[in-house]
């Protein structure tokens, strides 16, 4: 019997800390200071906002918009969060980053009033939405009509929930369907090159490659 | 009434939404403000007060009354907590204080969760019973006059929470602060979806040509909203471009700056055939609507802005929208994206000639602005957040909820 795949979504409400940096050394201060949650928020969840691939987290788009650092923005953003067990060693690379750069440039420009980089966190909320997949193709299905959130949970979210840098979706195809091929293609996806509806796309094409290959094995359509 | 949002707001949205309904259902949600009509306020409780009514959950909305006097010492509060010199003396405080007085022995304060909209009925916590009471503040206080932000503390202080529209408008407090931005209705008259014959009926009432792009910007005649720059970009645009500029607002007959203003732009705009100065009577809901969709192009180019909620409307009906990057209107352009962030008049008028040059570009900018919109700026994720909020206060302490 196989394992169905529940779909589940998450939904964030934001919170601000009311604490806030105009400048790299401010900014320096606060990422050593602030929460677990804090950094999560800001490195993580950035992948939910709108945006184009010009940065992988808020310090970086922070450190490129407003205080115009294009080379330390670079550098934040080829940090990949998931390559951390946890937030202490994100935030020490974080911090690295930073202490380099203020070695070789001490003096960086302050950011404009109300362009501060302001410090939030966010609360959770994690529901089922009433969706299970009991096969490939009801996944496929399901793939297609559930919401950003959904993908997000699953793609993105579980890598730190479940451990082990696995998404869910891979997990399941692997464990419950046995698929290792499709698993392996679904990891291989670059969360850092796509925004979510991109990811949603991609496993499509590769789940709906899967079932054209099981239908040409079972000889449908001959 | 909740089920006329499917197909148009986010499927997830609705689903917490019909979740936390269930775990609220019967509980009761009290709202006060200070007025019933006019202003983003009352605009949105009207239609979120029944929202939340049919999904079962106990929701009242009460309006606080007050004297001349009253309003006149709130307008000052709401001014010096936007950083103006005020002078609120402590006969004008206890004033304050004894009107929320009244309005609380005759206003049933019992209710699980009790949202305050603003300052004006602030110190109506010192009247709690239970539940769980959170400050909604709508404005900026990031650089309050002290000695009046000082005052009301006393009454912020006994709140649980405290909600902004946006981070930038919020400072440390000391307890739970929450973002939580405005929205629009998709299903309002000055959103919704109009037939051809509706948006003819505008064009020809008014007098719109359309055999030009349109430019449109929706504002006050105020300063903070440039029309004066809107002018100028235009005038650089229609050196390459032909075009009409549509500047539309409703005349501020109680405001004698807004008057001012209005003649200067009238000046200014000379007697130029193509620059149309439309002034519409308040709730002319429909026609802002019409004119939206006409536009090629619409414009915030605000100075100084709250949210600036204008941008979302305009989105929302698939337009590129070129905005200030001031106030809340960063939150909802995402440069490049969703639409163009601007800094100056040239910039105004670069972006306009890009967008009016690459109709492919502007087409599916405004495409992926009204995704963006349905995600984030729809009346259904505000009150999903409301409830989320309240859902929160009642399991604090943890950073992730399983429903």
């Amino acid at each position: 019997m196989i394992e169905g795949f529940e779909f589940k979504q998450c939904t964030s409400i934001l919170k601000s800390t009311g604490k806030k940096a105009g400048n790299l050394h401010k900014l320096r201060d606060m990422i050593a200071r602030v929460s677990d949650d804090c950094i999560f928020h800001h490195t993580y969840q950035y992948f939910l906002k709108e945006h184009i691939l010009e940065y992988t987290n808020d310090f970086a788009h922070w450190a490129g918009e407003s205080l115009e650092e294009r080379s330390l923005a670079e550098q934040l953003s080829s940090i990949d969060p998931y390559e951390f067990d946890n937030i202490i060693d994100l935030r020490k690379e974080l911090l690295y980053v930073i202490d380099d750069y203020l070695e070789k440039f001490p003096e960086p420009r302050e950011a404009m009033p109300g362009d501060e980089f302001f410090f939030n966190e966010t609360i959770t909320l994690v529901f089922p939405i009433g969706l299970k997949a009991k096969n490939l193709a009801e996944f496929l299905m399901a793939i297609k009509f559930v919401d950003i959130g959904s993908i997000y949970y699953h793609f993105y979210e579980a890598r730190m929930r479940v451990g082990g840098g696995i998404d869910d979706f891979s997990k399941w195809i692997e464990e419950s369907l046995g698929k290792k091929g499709l698993a392996e293609k679904i990891r291989a996806i670059d969360l850092f090159m796509h925004n979510i509806e991109d990811i949603r796309k991609h496993i499509e094409e590769q789940t709906e490659e899967e079932l054209k290959g099981d239908m040409e094995v079972m000889g449908v359509g001959k | 009434m909740i089920n006329q949002y499917t197909g148009i707001s986010p499927k997830g949205d609705l689903l917490l939404l019909q979740r936390l309904a269930g775990a609220f259902h019967g509980r009761s949600f009290l709202h006060i403000n200070s007025t019933r009509e006019g202003g983003g306020v009352a605009e949105i409780l009207q239609r979120m007060i029944p929202i939340l009514q049919s999904l079962g959950i106990d929701a009242k909305w009460e309006v606080i009354k007050g004297d001349e006097v009253f309003f006149e010492i709130t307008k000052k509060i709401h001014n010096a907590l936007q950083g103006n010199k005020e002078i609120i003396t402590e006969e004008m405080w206890q004033h304050h204080f004894e009107v929320n007085k009244q309005n609380a022995a005759h206003i049933d304060l019992d209710a699980d969760a009790v949202l305050i909209h603003d300052p004006q009925p602030g110190p109506l916590v010192e009247f709690r019973k239970t539940g769980s009471w959170i400050w909604r503040c709508h404005i900026d206080i990031s650089n309050p006059f002290k000695d009046v932000y000082n005052a009301l503390g006393r009454y912020a202080l006994k709140y649980d929470a405290v909600i902004f529209s946006v981070a930038k408008f919020a400072r440390a407090m000391n307890m739970d602060e929450f973002i939580i931005p405005p929205s629009i209705d998709p299903l309002s008259e000055k959103n919704r979806e109009l037939t051809k014959e509706e948006i003819n009926e505008t064009v020809e009432r008014l007098g719109i040509p359309l055999d030009k792009p349109i430019i449109l910007q929706v504002s006050r005649f105020d300063r903070f909203k440039d029309p004066l720059g809107v002018i100028k970009a235009y005038r650089m645009v229609k050196k390459y471009n032909d075009c009409v500029l549509i500047l539309a607002g409703s005349p501020a007959t109680d405001d004698p700056e807004g008057t001012a203003m209005l003649e200067e732009v009238k000046e200014f705009a000379a007697d130029d055939p193509d620059i149309l100065i439309l002034l519409l009577p308040p709730f002319s809901d429909r026609d802002i609507n019409a004119l939206q969709r006409i536009a090629g192009v619409v414009l915030q180019k605000s100075l100084k802005e709250g949210f600036g909620l204008t941008v979302a409307e305009a989105m929302w009906k698939g337009k590129p929208v070129i905005g200030g990057a001031v106030g809340g209107i960063p939150l909802q352009i995402a440069h490049g994206v969703t639409g163009f962030l601007v800094h100056s008049i040239e910039g105004t008028a670069f972006r306009i000639r890009q967008l009016l040059n690459t109709p492919e570009m502007a087409k599916a900018m405004g495409e992926r602005a009204r995704e963006f919109v349905r995600k984030n700026f729809l009346i259904t994720r505000q009150t999903r957040d409301y409830l989320s909020v309240w859902y929160a206060m009642e399991n604090k302490g943890k950073s992730i909820i399983e429903l």
